[in-house]
């Protein structure tokens, strides 16, 4: 509220030399007076130099202007599609009618051959259109202004998704670009169920929003509660869709994310297929798909598109994985510090005679061993790649080795260590990665006062916390807890395609099949052996 | 909050089982013995059954007003005063419970992991882990003990199937038992373990089908009894019911005395104990959460959070009044008889009551007809 007084106050006060403001523009048309136009818009946007007008004479006898932005539009479209025609006229027409409503659609419809075209009486909005990249076009007794679709922004190709990359599935990867991106779904999606609503966020950043579902899938109900949170969001800025993303979840205190989010538009797809509602931003190559549940978190395309028995296992390597990176350390210290009894007499005298030289305790042993893999971690994602490589190699493999040698960290610690990072890499979602990461010293603290006791008490809250969590009402470990039979098929085990027949059922789906009845029952019919050798002879014999 | 009807019954089967073991799986077998030395395991079938007729008055009594806890429709069936002194002493009691409780857990790791750690901590730990849990729904305490139903059971049953290989069946024999004279006093307390079962008058108002709370009291009891007379079973067939009685927690012990295969680890104790925490954990999360609860609905307040740090200090105390492990035990004891009275004959009461009177709440089918 103050801050909105003060910017009012600050705009009195330069109101005799400033012309009128985007606020007061509101409600002004623009009547087919030309230099009152040009005067409106250059008042408002004239004080760049990147900003142009361009005076001509219509068909030789109408003054009229052009506002643009060279930088952001096709310049070649401009000068043979817009300018040209509107130049020379039409070469089929006879009369060429005297300006007003006629005029304006004898423009639209017979001269201009440009298919983005449409004419706006708004000053405000036609000011918002150029900001955009649209070109403006006002011309001498013509009431409104002709905008034309001429948006050209520089952009980079589509690449391979860098942190999704899968050995089977599409290489695709969403851009910055919100139309590219709203393309690499639909055509993978040609069905007019496909339901795409835009909205303008960010006060000053004006950035589009699309959010996507599918009709007769989705529910409705989800898509109106994702719309009205994003709508509630009144900010500056929307520069990327992980702000989005912390304007949007359910609990903003809780470590584990509740939003998905992917490079990957076959995922979103998949996504949007379940009944789950996408929202991609402009200028954000990351789409987030709501709601999320816990299990997505180390689900990968690539689970679907190889066949099912060798997935599931390489899920619960990952899930082993996961749970590495979570309590390693932890029970590490709470074994070492508190019941060495536990592991095998053997073990245990080779880890104490590691030991022997180092003069910590073992939770400080280890915590500063992760301490400093994380510090490494976090300098090798800054440096460039030619260095990066020669930097791990001398900070684990170097610093690790010399540690060891010196008596600083011993030998079993350091290999503890080295399997938590690998494990922490080997999760799918680098945003739960990093919850898990962040848990982990809690833990080892924990480990280091109370042994097992503190590792499990951690665990308890860890779990009843992820128990609480809720993404947009379903409760994040479902479909575990709560158990729903038809989801435990793509929990632990990635299930054989035709097993899951049934889309989630606790997103409330629309129409909940995706599978036909009859093909599962043909599935199941004995394969037909067309080139068993038996048939073939048989066949010949006869001809 | 009030209305959330999302509890399955297979959740509330989850509950009530969870519920039910808790740190009682440490000293059972010794209780048992102590009835009738190699009857142990009927006398444990004996103690079921007679927790079950508690669990089955509550559970009646539930289901006759299926939207309503104890401390609510008591005030209908007996009057506001008498039955607010009854849920006086149900949430009384169920605070004890959960003092005890955690104490008897903080002894049993003191005693045998956290040797140099100081009493008071292990208890308030447990005891704040009990409270900040207690401050969810509804809906999430039912997923909680869901989440951690496998966890109780799966160790459990490991560490039976672990020990058979030192099991003599001779020790089991007589089933019948040579001596008797104990037996009612350790039916009795064996019963008392099952206490926490009361837990379904609070699910109850919550279950989505509360028809089938019936269906949920026999599943749980089924597990958990079940559970209760293999490792008792187990115990007495590894020791012998003569070696048991000199053991402490006889649970415990076996989980020593046994080893994984290929010597993964070498001693189970300490891992035994630590997935243990879980089942210590439900225990009292659900006594807490059922005092806390019941106290809000006796004041009629909206929301059970304001009571989950004030009890704290009071739970905290009560536990801190056993001198030692044999006084806390004799505590124990004597609580948990008294304990009969609050969870089956009070229950019992008001269940003849109800019925003599022609007291019933309205089902929902009924309410949502209207």
């Amino acid at each position: 509220m103050f801050r909105k007084r003060k910017r009012n106050r600050q705009q009195t006060e330069n109101v005799q030399a400033a012309p009128p403001s985007m606020e007061e523009l509101k409600q002004v048309r623009l009547n087919g007076d030309l230099e009152k136009a040009v005067e409106l818009i250059r008042g408002v946007l004239g004080m760049n130099d990147d900003f142009t007008v361009r005076r001509f004479q219509a068909f030789g006898k109408y003054p009229a202007a052009m506002f643009f932005y060279p930088n952001m539009i096709d310049m070649s479209t401009l000068n043979s599609e817009i300018l040209k025609p509107l130049m020379y006229g039409p070469p089929h027409a006879d009369v060429i009618p005297d300006g007003g409503d006629k005029l304006r659609d004898f423009l639209l419809s017979e001269t201009l051959y440009h298919s983005d075209i449409r004419s706006e009486e708004l000053v405000s909005k036609t000011i918002g259109d150029i900001l955009r990249g649209q070109t403006a076009v006002v011309i001498e007794g013509v009431e409104g202004a002709i905008l034309f679709g001429t948006r050209t922004i520089d952009k980079r190709g589509i690449d391979q998704p860098a942190t999704e990359q899968v050995i089977r599935g599409p290489r695709e990867g969403f851009i910055e670009l919100l139309s590219t991106n709203i393309s690499l779904i639909r055509y993978r999606l040609q069905t007019p169920d496909l339901r795409v609503k835009t909205m303008d966020i960010g006060r000053r950043t004006q950035s589009k929003v699309a959010v996507c579902s599918m009709e007769g899938i989705t529910n409705p109900d989800l898509v109106a509660e994702v719309v009205r949170r994003l709508e509630q969001i009144d900010v500056d800025a929307i520069l990327d869709s992980g702000y989005l993303e912390q304007y949007i979840e359910d609990n903003q205190m809780s470590p584990f994310p509740q939003v998905q989010y992917t490079e990957r538009p076959d995922k979103v797809v998949a996504n949007l297929l379940e009944g789950r509602v996408a929202i991609i931003v402009d200028g954000s190559p990351l789409a987030l798909v709501v709601p999320t549940v816990f299990s997505q978190f180390y689900q990968t395309v690539e689970d679907y598109t190889e066949r099912f028995l060798m997935m599931s296992a390489i899920r619960w390597a990952r899930l082993v994985a996961l749970v590495f990176s979570l309590v390693f350390p932890s029970l590490y210290v709470a074994i070492i510090s508190f019941n060495p009894e536990l592991i095998p007499t053997e073990f245990a005298v080779a880890v104490a005679g590691g030991r022997a030289g180092v003069p910590f305790p073992a939770i400080i042993e280890v915590l500063v061993i992760e301490v400093s893999m994380e510090v490494l971690r976090e300098a090798t994602i800054r440096l460039p790649q030619q260095v990066g490589g020669a930097l791990s190699i001398v900070g684990v493999l170097v610093v690790g080795q010399a540690a060891v040698a010196a008596g600083f960290a011993s030998p079993i610690t350091v290999v503890i260590i080295a399997l938590t990072t690998i494990g922490s890499f080997a999760t799918p979602a680098y945003n739960a990665a990093l919850a898990l990461r962040l848990l982990r010293f809690p833990l080892i603290v924990l480990a280091g006062i109370f042994g097992l006791y503190g590792v499990m008490i951690g665990l308890i809250l860890i779990a009843n916390h992820l128990l609480s969590l809720r993404s947009f009402g379903v409760p994040y470990l479902s479909p575990l807890v709560p158990g729903v039979l038809n989801g435990m098929k793509d929990l632990f085990v990635r299930g054989p395609l035709w097993w899951m027949k049934a889309r989630p059922k606790l997103l409330f789906p629309g129409d909940s099949s995706r599978i036909g009845a009859q093909m599962v029952e043909d599935l199941k019919a004995p394969p037909n052996n067309v080139l068993d050798p038996k048939k073939q002879n048989d066949g010949r014999e006869e001809n | 909050m009030e209305n959330q009807r999302e509890i399955t019954t297979i959740q509330a089967g989850a509950i009530l089982s969870s519920t039910i073991i808790g740190v009682g799986v440490l000293p059972i077998p010794l209780f048992a013995v102590r009835g009738a030395d190699s009857g142990a395991p009927l006398v444990t079938v004996c103690g079921v059954l007679f927790a079950f007729l508690g669990l089955f008055l509550i559970t009646r009594l539930g289901m006759r007003f299926p939207d309503r806890s104890i401390t609510q429709y008591g005030e209908e069936i007996i009057g506001k005063w008498l039955s607010r002194l009854g849920s006086a002493a149900v949430i009384g009691f169920f605070a004890v419970l959960t003092s005890l409780a955690a104490r008897e857990f903080g002894e049993v790791v003191i005693t045998s992991v956290l040797t140099k750690t100081p009493l008071e901590v292990t208890v308030i730990v447990m005891l704040t882990l009990a409270a900040i849990s207690t401050r969810n729904n509804i809906t999430t305490f039912a997923y909680i003990h869901q989440f951690y139903f496998p966890l109780l059971i799966g160790p459990a049953l490991l560490i039976v199937a672990l020990s058979l290989k030192n099991a003599e069946a001779i020790n089991l024999q007589p089933i019948w038992g040579n001596s008797h004279e104990g037996m009612l006093a350790s039916v009795l307390t064996i019963a008392a373990l099952f206490q926490g079962s009361f837990i379904i008058t609070t699910v109850i108002p919550a279950m989505r089908r509360p028809q089938t709370a019936m269906k949920a009291s026999v599943f749980a009891l089924l597990i958990s009894g079940g559970l209760y007379v293999t490792i008792v079973a187990a115990t007495v067939s590894v020791f012998g019911s003569e070696e048991t009685k000199n053991l402490l927690w006889p649970t415990l012990e076996l989980a020593k005395a046994t080893s994984l295969p290929a010597n993964i680890l070498e001693r189970l104790d300490a891992a035994f104990l630590a997935v243990w925490v879980t089942a210590v954990f439900t225990t009292l999360n659900s006594s807490y959460f059922l005092a806390v609860k019941e106290m809000s609905k006796l004041f009629r307040l909206k929301d059970h959070k304001l009571f989950t740090f004030f009890l704290l200090p009071a739970v905290f105390s009560m536990a801190m009044v056993p001198r030692n492990i044999l006084n806390m035990y004799e505590i124990i004891q004597n609580v948990s008889r008294i304990g009969l009275f609050v969870t089956v004959v009070y229950p019992g009461l008001l269940l003849v009551v109800s019925v003599l009177r022609k007291k019933r709440g309205e089902t929902s089918e009924k309410r949502s007809a209207t």
